[in-house]
Formats: C-alpha cells, sequence, structure tokens
C-alpha cells in the first residue's frame, strides 16, 4: 500500500459523503469494474436460465443470492485501481480462486442478508479475517457508520427496482405493435414471456448497479480506515518530511546568498532603517492616517425595509373566521346550481387573460425573431451617431439639398457635404433599413450599401463616401459642379419624392 | 484525484470550495419532501370537509385541484428560494440547492429545475434523473444541468474538542499552511489513533523534530497547540 498513490483526495469525509466518492469512484472506474463483476455473473446466468427455462423467476432469484459472488473480483480490481496500480487478467486470474473460496460459505448462507454487505466485503476480501478476528475487526470499523451503510444497501436495492421496471417500461414503449407481447395474460398475471422480460431487466439492473453499491461501501471503509489511521496526515506528514529533506541539501546556498546581499546591499537597508518609527510617532502617525479623509467618514444612508412580522399565536385551531365568512360570501352571492359555473368561467377568463398579458410580456421584454411582430422601432438596432454625426430624421432639416446648396454658397463646405452624408445614412437606415452598427466605418458602410445590388444607389453612395472622405480627412475641396452632382443624386435616390 | 470537492474561483483569486452530494442523501431527502407532501395532500382534503357541509362539494373540489396543483408544482420551488436552497427534506439531510457559481439559487433557477423535474421523472421514478446523475462529475440532474445548480452538502462539521494542559511550542521552522493543518488534524485525532499510530506517525517527522518517536507524539502536539493559538 503506497499512500503517495492513492487515487482519492483521502481526507475526513462523513458518511455519506463517503458513498458519494464511492460513487464517483465507480463512475470513473466504471469499465473495468462492470466488465470484472459482469464476465462471471454471464456465466453464471446463462447456465441458470437454461436450467429454469420454464421458470425464469427461479433463475433470477438464484442468480440474485449468489450477487456477492460477483462482487468479490470487482472489489479486488478497485483495491488495485485505488493505488494506480492496473490489474492484468494474469492477475486476476491467480487471484481468482481465492477470491471465489475465500470464506464464501457464510456469505452464501446466513450472511447473504446482511444489510451491510458492501461495507464488510474489504474485510473478507483485501484483510482476509474470518471467523472471531473478522468480528472483532468489523466492530471497530463499524462505529458510527452502520446505518449510512444499511442506507446504501437499501437505496441501491431501490435503484435496482427503479432499473428494473424502468428497462421493462422502454422495452414495451419501443417494441413494434406488430410485434406486440403479452405480459399480462387475461387473468392480469404475468404470462412466460412476461417473467422473461422482467426477470432479463432485474439482472441488467443488478449488474449495472452492482459497481456503484460495492464502490460505495468499500469507500465508506476507506473512510474508516483513513479515519482511524490519519491516513490524510501520513500523506502530508510525508509530503513535509520530503520537502525539508530536499530543503536541507540546499540550506546553504541561501545563506550565503543571504550574507552577501547584506554586505552589498548596506545602504539601502540603513535608509529603511531610518523611516522605521518608534512606538509612539508610529501611533501618531496612524491616528492622523485615520483621521484624514479615506477614513472616519460617516455617510447616512436611507431605504424601505419590510417590519418585523409579529407572530401570531398559533393555537388557534379551529376554522379560521375568514375563511367561513369567505365561504358564506360564495354561498350568499350566488345561486350555485349555475353560480359556482359561472365563477369558475370568470376565474378561467381572467387566467386566460393573465397568460396572454405575459405572453406579450415576454415578447417585449425578449425580443427575438418574434419580438420584431410586437414592436417595430428603428431605434433598437439603429445607432443614433455614427463617425460623431448625428443621424437621427429629427436632426435633418425639411429640404436637404436646399440646404446643402446654402451652405456651399456661404462657404462652409464641411458642414455641406456633412449634411449631404448624414442625411443620406440616416435615409439608408430609415427606408433601406440598413443595420449600421457605430462600429462601422465609411468603408464598410458603404461596402454595406453595395450589398444592396441597387447599382445606382450605391455608386452615388460611393461617390458621396469619397467625397466626404477626402474633405473630412484630406481637407480636400471637391470642385463645385461634383456638390451639384451630389444633390441630383440624392434627389434622385433618397428624397422623399422618389416614394 | 477523485473528490467530491467542487471548486469555484471568484474574481480576486479567491477560491470557494463545496462537496457536491449524490444520488442516495437525495434520495432520502426527496423521500422526506414526498411523505410531507402526502400528510399536507391529506389535511387539505380535511379542509374541504367544511365545504361539503356547506353545500359547496363542486367549489371544494375545485379549490382543492387548484391548490393541489400549485403545491406539487411549486413546493419545492417556494422552500428553495426562501430557505436558502433546502427543501424540508434537504434540510434534514443537510443538503442545499446552489447556483454552480456557489451563489444562492433564485428564483429562476429554481423554477427550472423543478419544472424539468417532468423530464427526470420520466420514464418512471426518475430513473432519467438517475442516469443523469450517475454519468455526471457533479451528480447533476437533468433540471440541474438545465438550469445550472448544484447540490452539495452544508452540514456543519464537528467541533474539535478544546485543547488543554500543553504548552505550546514554536516550530524551530518554517511550515507551509496544509502542513500546519496537518499537525493541527494530528492534534486533534490523536485519541481516535491507536498508540502504536502516533509513535509511528511522529517517526515520519522525525527530521523535521528532532526528536525520537517517543517524544516526538508530544513535541507535534505542543507544536500544534501553537499554530492554534494557545501561548
Amino acid at each position: 500500500m503506497n499512500l503517495d498513490k492513492i487515487q482519492v483526495n483521502a481526507c475526513l469525509r462523513s458518511g455519506w459523503q463517503a458513498i458519494d466518492l464511492g460513487f464517483l469512484m465507480a463512475r470513473a472506474w466504471y469499465r473495468p469494474l462492470f466488465l470484472a463483476g459482469a464476465i462471471p455473473a454471464l456465466i453464471c446466468f446463462v447456465p441458470l436460465l437454461i436450467l429454469f427455462l420454464e421458470d425464469p423467476f427461479w433463475a433470477g432469484f438464484c442468480a440474485w443470492w449468489l450477487k456477492p459472488f460477483f462482487e468479490r473480483v470487482p472489489l479486488y480490481v478497485a483495491s488495485r485501481k485505488l493505488f494506480e496500480d492496473e490489474p492484468s487478467y494474469g492477475d486476476i486470474l491467480a487471484r481468482a480462486r481465492r477470491l471465489f473460496t475465500f470464506d464464501m460459505l457464510p456469505l452464501l448462507l446466513w450472511r447473504r442478508l446482511s444489510v451491510q454487505r458492501a461495507f464488510n466485503a474489504p474485510v473478507s476480501v483485501l484483510e482476509e479475517l474470518k471467523g472471531s478476528a473478522r468480528a472483532k475487526r468489523l466492530r471497530v470499523l463499524h462505529g458510527k457508520y452502520s446505518d449510512v451503510a444499511m442506507s446504501n444497501q437499501f437505496v441501491c436495492f431501490c435503484f435496482e427496482m427503479i432499473f428494473t421496471i424502468g428497462l421493462v417500461l422502454m422495452f414495451l414503449f419501443f417494441t413494434p405493435e406488430r410485434f406486440f407481447i403479452e405480459v399480462y395474460d387475461s387473468y392480469d398475471e404475468l404470462t412466460l414471456a412476461g417473467e422473461w422480460i422482467y426477470t432479463l431487466a432485474a439482472l441488467i439492473a443488478m449488474t449495472l448497479i452492482m459497481p456503484f453499491h460495492s464502490m460505495a461501501g468499500f469507500s465508506l471503509y476507506l473512510n474508516r480506515r483513513i479515519e482511524l489511521e490519519a491516513w490524510d496526515i501520513e500523506i502530508n506528514f510525508r509530503s513535509l518530511a520530503n520537502r525539508k529533506q530536499r530543503a536541507g541539501g540546499l540550506a546553504a546556498w541561501p545563506l550565503a546568498l543571504g550574507l552577501a546581499l547584506c554586505l552589498g546591499l548596506g545602504a539601502p537597508a540603513g535608509v529603511d532603517a531610518a523611516t522605521t518609527h518608534d512606538r509612539e510617532s508610529a501611533r501618531e502617525l496612524i491616528e492622523e492616517v485615520l483621521r484624514g479623509a479615506d477614513y472616519g467618514q460617516q455617510k447616512t444612508v436611507s431605504k424601505w425595509r419590510f417590519k418585523e412580522w409579529e407572530d401570531e399565536d398559533e393555537g388557534d385551531e379551529t376554522i379560521p373566521e375568514w375563511l367561513i365568512e369567505f365561504i358564506e360570501w360564495l354561498l350568499r352571492n350566488g345561486n350555485w346550481s349555475d353560480g359556482a359555473g359561472n365563477l369558475a368561467l370568470w376565474l378561467k377568463f381572467m387566467l386566460i387573460a393573465v397568460f396572454v398579458l405575459l405572453a406579450i410580456y415576454l415578447l417585449k421584454r425578449y425580443q427575438g425573431p418574434l419580438g420584431s411582430l410586437v414592436r417595430r422601432e428603428r431605434r433598437q438596432a439603429a445607432p443614433e451617431v455614427l463617425f460623431g454625426l448625428e443621424v437621427t430624421p429629427e436632426s435633418l432639416p425639411e429640404d436637404v439639398t436646399a440646404e446643402v446648396r446654402r451652405l456651399w454658397l456661404d462657404q462652409a463646405y464641411r458642414e455641406a457635404i456633412g449634411l449631404l452624408y448624414r442625411a443620406s445614412l440616416s435615409r439608408l437606415i430609415d427606408r433601406h433599413e440598413l443595420a449600421f452598427r457605430d462600429s462601422h466605418t465609411e468603408a464598410e458602410c458603404a461596402a454595406l450599401v453595395s450589398e444592396r445590388g441597387i447599382e445606382s444607389l450605391s455608386t452615388f453612395f460611393d461617390e458621396l463616401t469619397r467625397v466626404w472622405r477626402r474633405l473630412a480627412y484630406g481637407h480636400q475641396l471637391p470642385p463645385g459642379e461634383v456638390i451639384d452632382d451630389l444633390c441630383r443624386g440624392w434627389q434622385r435616390e433618397l428624397s422623399d419624392a422618389v416614394d | 484525484m477523485l473528490d467530491t470537492r467542487y471548486r469555484v474561483e471568484i474574481p480576486g483569486g479567491i477560491k470557494l470550495e463545496a462537496q457536491v452530494v449524490g444520488p442516495i442523501p437525495r434520495f432520502f431527502a426527496l423521500a422526506i419532501d414526498l411523505t410531507i407532501r402526502g400528510v399536507l395532500f391529506f389535511l387539505l382534503s380535511l379542509a374541504m370537509i367544511p365545504f361539503a357541509a356547506l353545500g359547496a362539494a363542486e367549489l371544494g373540489g375545485g379549490l382543492y385541484l387548484i391548490l393541489l396543483f400549485l403545491m406539487e408544482w411549486f413546493y419545492p420551488v417556494l422552500f428553495e428560494v426562501l430557505w436558502r436552497g433546502q427543501t424540508p427534506g434537504k434540510r434534514v439531510l443537510g443538503i442545499s440547492v446552489i447556483n454552480d457559481d456557489l451563489t444562492p439559487v433564485t428564483l429562476g433557477p429554481s423554477l427550472v429545475r423543478n419544472l424539468l423535474r417532468v423530464i427526470d421523472f420520466l420514464p418512471l421514478m426518475y430513473l432519467a434523473g438517475l442516469v443523469c446523475m450517475l454519468s455526471n462529475r457533479r451528480f447533476q440532474r437533468l433540471g440541474d444541468l438545465a438550469a445550472g445548480t448544484l447540490v452539495i452538502s452544508v452540514r456543519e462539521t464537528a467541533k474539535p474538542a478544546a485543547i488543554e494542559n500543553i504548552e505550546p511550542l514554536a516550530p524551530s521552522t518554517a511550515l507551509l499552511r496544509s502542513e500546519q493543518t496537518s499537525i493541527i488534524d494530528f492534534l486533534h485525532r490523536s485519541r481516535q489513533l491507536s498508540e502504536p499510530r502516533q509513535h509511528e506517525l511522529a517517526a515520519i517527522l522525525d527530521g523535521v523534530t528532532h526528536e525520537p518517536s517517543e517524544n516526538g507524539v508530544d513535541k507535534l502536539h505542543r507544536i500544534g497547540a501553537w499554530f492554534l493559538g494557545v501561548r
């Protein structure tokens, strides 16, 4: 047993947590554990089923009774895997005789119905104790974990049941109708086919659950040993001793280095010493800091909260007054032959109304593709400002081209082209529903426009973009006729008159 | 290394830890909750007697069905949201539902995980949920996976007995935090360990305590007391 290689985190756990760890072990090593249990089981099931061809329940019962037999190899495999040791098939075969025979008779006779089998198994399989030595050992181990061990047995039994019935149901659900199998006959008793289905399902369920059950018991056993023998402390002590041993070899180096530092860097050390304070001056300094703005502030915060509810006495066991009054009110206010029906009808309409409102609210709240049906507003996706230019329709003058020409004549060239450009963007967003984002550049906007495939529009917009960029970034004035062209283009492509 | 521990690192490099809880404790918690709900249904049907006596059996029946529906679907949600992630059954078992970032469970995730019980229940008695839990490292059923929740253990560990009559001793060498903890553990758990085992453990640290094993145990106890703050 090499504790350094242990594959689980050895620490003290409660019994329940130990069982959970066992389930994790079973999960991690499920394939080998399942095979180690299922192969002997299969070798056993087949002859039994053949033997009880007409009476499969008995085969199932015998197989179930032999279950401790199949749990041995998985436990051995797990005990090896726990210390990072893969047992080969040869190892298992060499060990198989001992595993299958050691102290097996009592286990199959009077100890078969023990409710803590999985917890006790490691004492027989791994410690190889029997008789009074085993009893003594178990007394030490059991302690406070008996009830957890029993819970494990009970719940795993329930899981087997759930799996069995679940498997049968799934089988019946998914069998095509023409292969219909009569599980129950006309007297509501199981047919032979039904018995077969149930037996096979039970055997499968048993084999599937087995690793979890025995690992939970094994983990509980491990937990008890960790507790009794302080494995976790041993692991930590060993690593501490190793660390000190390694450090011991290197101890001379830090010492020499430290000495060199002290000698060589004496001056800074002296400076440090000068800035240290004695007790009195340090206290003054601290108080000064505490008086400063960062500390010692007071802030008044007011907010609403519920007053404490006063608990009423709960000794009153009669029907509360309000309930009686409510029922009486209901009875008074209505002809009960159809009154109750009316009330229920109202309730129904109210509920429907609530659901409809809720649905509308949710659609509005989480606008997906459906949400746009309810609410269609431009502002949701489109930005209001692109490259620092306002592009909302409200920000534009009534007659854009006239304004542009006026600005141009006033020699406000930047404003003129800027107005034309943002007016175009605004119209493109509004009328062509282009999804500009504020992260887009001018060139990307132009590319988006040409993706629309409207030849004249994209030619116009490309030209406008080119002119705007030259003016905005390059300070190059376009010739006057270009402006006329652009204004005509704007009127042609984007002005209201087009529609 | 296999462990039931679940770890989350929050901003600032602080690591939070919790122990996830497997199917067996949760089975019992569910059984307790089902029993409580059964009793509540029974009491509810008794409460309908006044309705029948007043000649409004149909009204009573309707109300009964509505309450039944609400209780069946919202009993766990109500408790989980208002009672720090615990239904009564979970409280008995000392387990609790929590978001997978280890924040308290809120209405949304709780609703999702409990409404999806229908799926976990299929084809009967939570078989789907069980299979999902067994194939999941954190024992989450489908509802948990959808809601991003976990079931963790919240039972407090027992407080160790007080230290008495031990002269503290400062360790002669610097020790890491985990090493300090294990020496404290050694002090606390010595009573459960057999005498030879104590010596065996102390002998491992011969090179650190510089004492033969007989005195090594005492010396480790004294160092442990020092780490616990006894002066």
